[in-house]
């Protein structure tokens, strides 16, 4: 048992709008409503995380996610946009849907059977902190006053980050640093290319 | 429909937890456990599949990337609650992986959106069944 008192009825809620948004992303016409519903997708699963006490990783969803790649999406879409899916005259799903469904179908068996064999991890006992007298969860800490619990997720996290997973973390620095350079590349049109060009040769 | 009745009985028999006691309870048993979020967390893996295959528009194909993604995040963090729980009280592993997926959409968003409109520049097109140049 994760979750306690009302954080039950968050997690319904959550869970079904969180899979009802997904599924309206794969199912909606327009690229725009596939977008929106993506939106909320992301911020019940940010909601889920909070349920779950990673204040920190529902922080970096909304701001990276929906602040960040969501707009991308967006402005991508309205640079591209065909209005063609508009029409009903144009097909909205590829000729492999059949596969697709058939496939999908599988992957719910595969994932239903190995639920099931892990079965045993849904049975588990009260936490052993119980028996310790520790304090059960271990993110959330009373402040000095002793008034409002403040979670130390954030701070638990960045030492985490900085010391077992360093090297990665720089990894992924230059990851993004690659990922800048080559987005910059990948978009510029031939005519920025020539003005280019003329400016090198003119030096 | 008795073609359906063994597929049925072959799901019904998978989706049954093996020896459980509490299946008495069935279906209304309505706590959230490791296990419902890694039900929740399939059932939103298995969307982004199925719209990554079955979609044309390849925006949308990069939105349900995003979705498998979110997917696997959530079995992350739900695994790290579930450690916690356990006992593991300064477990974050699961959260520091969840950040490095999250650093890598993001760079795989930027950089394949970049593509999308280098392509749509040279080919007037979105649709993944007309960008068939590499196709055998």
């Amino acid at each position: 048992m994760i979750l306690q008192g009302a954080e039950v009825w968050f997690f319904w809620v959550l869970a079904l709008l969180a899979l009802m948004s997904g599924l309206f992303t794969v199912l909606a016409r327009s690229a725009v409503h596939s977008a929106m519903f993506l939106m909320l997708t992301l911020i019940a699963v940010a909601g889920l995380f909070l349920l779950m006490q990673a204040e920190f990783v529902m922080g970096v969803q909304i701001l990276v996610y929906v602040g960040g790649v969501l707009v991308l999406f967006l402005f991508v879409i309205m640079l591209v946009n065909v209005r063609e899916e508009r029409l009903d005259v144009a097909r909205l799903f590829s000729r492999q849907w059949i596969g697709a469904v058939v496939l999908a179908g599988m992957l719910a068996l595969a994932f239903s059977y190995a639920i099931r064999l892990a079965d045993p991890y849904q049975s588990i006992g009260p936490p052993v902190s119980a028996r310790t007298g520790a304090p059960a969860t271990g993110t959330v800490a009373k402040n000095p006053q002793g008034a409002t619990p403040i979670s130390q997720n954030t701070q638990e996290v960045g030492v985490d980050l900085y010391s077992k997973a360093a090297l990665p973390f720089e990894i992924a620095s230059v990851l993004l640093l690659v990922a800048i350079i080559g987005s910059v590349l990948l978009a510029r049109t031939p005519r920025q290319e020539r003005i280019y060009d003329q400016e090198q040769e003119t030096r | 429909m008795t073609m359906l009745a063994p597929v049925l009985a072959f799901i019904w028999q998978v989706t049954e937890p093996a020896g459980s006691v509490t299946s008495a309870a069935g279906f209304l048993d309505l706590t959230p456990t490791t296990t419902k979020f890694l039900i929740l967390s399939s059932l939103l893996f298995i969307i982004g599949v199925g719209g990554v295959l079955a979609r044309r528009n390849i925006i949308v194909i990069f939105m349900s990337i995003e979705l498998i993604l979110n997917a696997v995040n959530l079995n992350f963090i739900a695994f790290t609650r579930h450690w916690q729980m356990v006992g593991r009280i300064s477990e974050h592993t699961g959260e520091i992986f969840t950040i490095f997926v999250i650093t890598v959409a993001a760079a795989e968003a930027a950089i394949g959106l970049g593509i999308v409109v280098a392509l749509y520049r040279n080919r007037e097109t979105v649709a993944v069944d007309e960008i068939d140049l590499l196709k055998w």
